[in-house]
């Protein structure tokens, strides 16, 4: 049955994923050829400002906008299949809510998995040009120290955690749909309220936590980048797969003794 | 044999509203039974807990002796009364989803009823008229062969002409030891293939008896004892 039902979830959302990712590289590919391949990097620093600010900028508007419309894909999904007039049918299958919840995990985290995946996938085609690389490679070696790895490691590294990241972003949707909907007359109000306050605490508790623990005295014995990056997201992680855990057990209880679909 | 559907000192409360209140009546097998009362009397809210979509506050209710639970909805066939499918699939897409998840549908019948009622199985939901998606939506909950079939204002958006095929559906796809549970306002178009009514007034039970017993112990039809009981 969890393979039926992740079957017919990934299917409802396929078209409008498969649209906007297509879209994504499309627009990727185009601004590689017209753009990001036509760059001189021996003209002036001068005549390179404004087209690259205008690529980071638009790169990171389509980039957030595509996240956001993966992030509304999986909500809509969870919300309709499970909360709405569909649920009428979702909740009278023979199915159990704790494979509901798993179906629901694992089709929105492959969707959000998938997401960054062809993100990063974007961007690669985006500064693999040539030119870029050759213009990066007398800089390489400088780079690599300020980091403390090759630049390519670190991207690889911050994709890792990224993906790892990604599942509690997933748990977060659902946690708060359902704490949503134990409010029936205000559902959708109470499940927006419950996501930003959510939220909310887990950044207050985050950076209580690792002040506690002295994580965020800089410079006091990290030298690189990279080492104040996985200092900072090693336990961000870790805290938020802990999180994960809370928010599974807080689901699966209301998903089996607190349905009521009014 | 046990009874298909049991409640005991059922209640459901909304807030402070008694939705069911402390209610207790039982239903054995092989009968056609209509659930009725006058609007907000909790009939919806009944079918709900039965189905499984709503938690009792109190009390209990038992579907072949066992509460609403994965076994349960094996055995219960139920049609809401709102639209509950996916508008964006193919009738023929909904057939597969029926078959996909329920070992006791039949899509051969789903088939025959759908070209009955001339509807065209590559058509998307979204498409379709409402009567139409109320047809579909029937013709799947009664090709299942279920041991009880929960119906929610099953005849309330289709023409007269659809009505007496939905009906004669109804009393043909069940078999001998099936249950239908069976809501509607329109009692004088079902009162003819009902075995017993409930009478649901503000929650309670207000009548549990067979039609035979109205016609011969109040003298009357369903329909009429139905106005008296519940006049305004």
């Amino acid at each position: 049955m969890l393979g039926k039902l992740i079957k017919y979830d990934l299917r409802a959302s396929a078209k409008i994923f498969i649209l906007l990712h297509a879209a994504f590289l499309l627009v990727c590919a185009a601004a590689r050829l017209l753009v990001m391949d036509r760059l001189d990097f021996h003209a002036p620093a001068e005549t390179l400002i404004a087209p690259i600010t205008v690529m980071l900028v638009l790169g990171t508007f389509l980039i957030s906008a595509l996240s956001l419309c993966t992030s509304l894909l999986i909500t809509f999904r969870f919300y309709r299949n499970l909360f709405s007039r569909e649920g009428y049918l979702s909740w009278t299958l023979p199915v159990s809510g704790t494979t509901h919840l798993w179906a629901k995990i694992i089709s929105g985290y492959l969707l959000a998995a998938l997401d960054m995946i062809i993100i990063y996938a974007g961007i690669l085609l985006l500064v693999t040009g040539r030119n870029v690389t050759a213009a990066y490679q007398p800089v390489a070696p400088e780079m690599a120290e300020a980091i403390g790895m090759p630049l390519s490691s670190f991207g690889l590294c911050v994709f890792i955690f990224c993906v790892i990241g990604g599942i509690s972003s997933v748990l977060l949707i659902y946690f708060s749909i359902c704490v949503g909907q134990l409010f029936p007359a205000h559902r959708v109000l109470c499940a927006i309220a419950a996501y930003f306050i959510t939220s909310f605490v887990i950044q207050i508790a985050v950076l209580v936590i690792m002040a506690a623990l002295g994580m965020l005295d800089y410079g006091t014995g990290t030298d690189t980048l990279a080492d104040e990056m996985f200092s900072l997201l090693v336990p961000n992680t870790i805290f938020a797969l802990l999180l994960c855990i809370a928010q599974y057990a807080a689901v699966h209880y209301i998903m089996n003794k607190k349905i009521n679909l009014i | 044999m046990r009874p298909i559907l049991e409640c005991q000192r059922l209640t459901k409360k909304y807030g402070n509203f008694y939705a069911l209140s402390d209610l207790t009546f039982s239903l054995d097998r092989g009968q056609i039974v209509g659930l009725l009362g006058p609007n907000g009397s909790g009939k919806t809210t009944l079918i709900k807990l039965a189905a499984g979509l709503l938690v009792p506050t109190d009390g209990h209710i038992m579907i072949n002796g066992l509460a609403p639970c994965t076994d349960t909805k094996k055995i219960v066939s139920y049609l809401p009364d709102r639209n509950f499918l996916n508008e964006h699939m193919r009738v023929r897409e909904l057939l597969s989803f029926y078959k996909d998840f329920y070992e006791n549908f039949s899509t051969e019948r789903a088939c025959k009823m759908l070209d009955s009622l001339e509807i065209d199985r590559h058509m998307q939901l979204q498409s379709l008229s409402k009567g139409t998606k109320e047809k579909v939506q029937l013709a799947l909950v009664m090709s299942r062969v279920a041991d009880l079939y929960i119906l929610d204002e099953p005849i309330g958006g289709v023409d007269p002409a659809a009505r007496d095929y939905i009906l004669r559906t109804i009393l043909t796809n069940y078999d001998e030891n099936a249950s239908i549970l069976i809501s509607t306002h329109l009692i004088s178009d079902i009162e003819n293939v009902l075995d017993r009514v409930i009478f649901l007034k503000s929650g309670q039970l207000a009548l549990n008896a067979s039609v035979d017993e109205i016609r011969t112990q109040y003298g009357k039809s369903v329909d009429v004892l139905f106005r008296e009981v519940f006049k305004c």
